[in-house]
């Protein structure tokens, strides 16, 4: 097993540069849906009731947690991913110009851990956040991969570009449920 | 390289088709539908201790909600058959990984299977389906006796007379020369024990079959053991790096050490699941899976190598 190798998410180069660049939105109030985790590369997604998410490492069970995801072996910030169930709503209605037809991508699907609504991740690159008790820093927006069209079938490369989602480092520890609520901590 | 999803699916139900053979039909506990397959796909079982075996699906693609498979007890074997026997019973679960189809039914007008044994497998799908459509195909099956005869009463009903029985217990042994020369459109298909698909090749290739009429599942590894390999330099197109393999190293294991994510399952060049593509060098190649005609820029990390060096596509 290799071990993960986490960047602080402020010390990824999205995350520091962003950190000291005032903006985005604020004063909104987002929820928690899904929870998912899988427990190696290419295996199912599970969903999850609760979490448990552990500071420099992610959540619990999960490969990225463990060290055994595809991307492991990079240094990256990846302790938590999320992704906006807006974007999974845009999908399915076939939003022009990037799709060839409606794509259902579930919550169990899309390999992200946590499926957020209400939460502008674009705008969370360095800044923190609070998901329930648990605070989480957005260190760079996460990318589409092909890894990931392959593994589904579906031509999600494209629809995803840039708002596949955000990867986050865990500043204070605990458990997350669905349902928690999550907002805006700081705004520099 | 191909991703696969591995789901974890549960046993509905595991029944022993012959003494030594189980056939296990999985669904997914929570999804209504399972990815599509064709027949001669199999999948990869994933044994807890991280080994993976992989069996041909042999039940009907469009049944959408179960896998069959069916799973030969190997007590010398590698010890994926042992657990599954001893793990594999209703309501029980395992990892098993989306379909892929190596020995997939070749576009032609009739079809010659030669299956020994546990080799029956991919042919019982390829049988349903060409069955179901008036295709025009003769299955021939080795094995020891009826009772020993994998999937015998379901190849009864979907064969009818196009299924020929050939029980060497009972003195009758199938004759590789029955196979002939080659008639137009017509495909031939060999799947069991080396010495089986062996002769099948041989006579064959003394029939005048073309290579690309010709076609061989073969679930063992088949290396030259005398085959002795020399270390080389493999570089990586897209960075310039160049990663040395040393002689008893395998790509693949130099790879993922320098932290490049190749999927892989069998790791004894049948599977395909590494395949990688190359640019430029003298690539070695050991696997059996790939087509001649996509070796001259694609390889299996898993035990081919190259002389001297090799240029990869990632």
């Amino acid at each position: 097993m290799l071990a993960p190798r986490m960047v602080e998410a402020f010390e990824h180069a999205a995350g520091a540069v962003a950190r000291g660049v005032p903006g985005g939105a604020t004063g909104w109030r987002g929820a928690l849906l899904h929870i998912h985790i899988a427990p190696a590369a290419s295996y199912e997604m599970e969903a999850l009731a609760e979490a448990q998410c552990v500071v420099g490492r992610g959540i619990v069970g999960d490969r990225y947690f463990d060290g055994t995801g595809t991307y492991s072996p990079k240094p990256d910030t990846r302790e938590v991913t999320l992704i906006e169930q807006e974007v999974l709503d845009a999908l399915e209605r076939n939003d022009p110009p990037l799709q060839g037809g409606p794509i259902r991508l579930a919550p169990a699907d899309h390999r992200r851990n946590l499926t957020v609504r209400g939460v502008p991740l674009n705008h969370l690159v360095g800044r923190r956040f609070r998901v329930g008790t648990v605070i989480l820093r957005g260190g760079r927006l996460n990318f589409p991969c092909k890894y990931l069209e392959e593994l589904l079938g579906l031509p999600v490369y494209l629809p995803l570009y840039n708002r596949s989602g955000l990867n986050c480092g865990i500043e204070v520890g605990g458990t997350i449920r669905p349902g928690d609520a999550i907002e805006l901590l700081d705004t520099p | 390289m191909t991703a696969r999803l591995i789901m974890k699916l549960q046993v509905v139900s595991a029944v022993p088709t012959t003494p030594d053979v189980l056939r296990v039909v999985f669904r997914h506990p929570l999804r209504p539908e399972l990815p599509e397959w064709t027949p001669g796909a199999h999948v990869d079982l994933r044994l807890p201790d991280g080994k993976v075996r992989q069996y041909s699906l042999c039940g009907d693609p469009d049944d959408r909600a179960h896998y069959a498979m069916a799973i030969k007890r190997e007590a010398d074997g590698r010890g994926g058959s042992l657990w599954a026997h001893a793990n594999l019973t209703e309501g029980g679960l395992a990892h098993v990984s989306s379909p892929r189809n190596n020995f997939p039914l070749a576009d032609g007008t009739r079809h010659v299977f030669v299956a020994g044994g546990i080799g029956i497998t991919p042919f019982v799908a390829m049988a349903r389906a060409l069955a179901a459509v008036g295709g025009d195909f003769i299955l021939h099956f080795c094995a020891r006796s009826a009772a020993e005869a994998p999937l015998l009463d379901e190849l009864r009903i979907v064969c009818g007379d196009r299924l020929q029985l050939w029980f060497s217990g009972a003195g009758r042994r199938f004759e590789p020369a029955l196979i002939g020369p080659p008639t137009p459109g017509t495909h031939l298909y060999a799947c069991g024990p080396q010495r089986l698909v062996d002769a099948v090749q041989a006579a064959a290739d003394a029939g005048g079959w073309a290579p690309d009429r010709v076609h061989i599942e073969r679930f063992a590894a088949t290396l030259d053991e005398n085959y002795k390999p020399e270390p080389f330099d493999a570089r990586i197109a897209s960075t310039g790096e160049v990663l040395h393999v040393p002689a008893d190293r395998s790509l693949l294991d130099v790879l993922r050490e320098n932290g490049f994510p190749v999927a892989s399952s069998c790791e004894i060049g049948t599977c395909g699941s590494c395949e990688c593509g190359y640019r430029d060098g003298t690539v070695i190649h050991r696997d059996q899976v790939l087509p001649l005609g996509r070796r001259q820029d694609r390889m299996m990390p898993c035990v081919s190598r190259a002389r001297v060096g090799v240029t990869l596509d990632l």
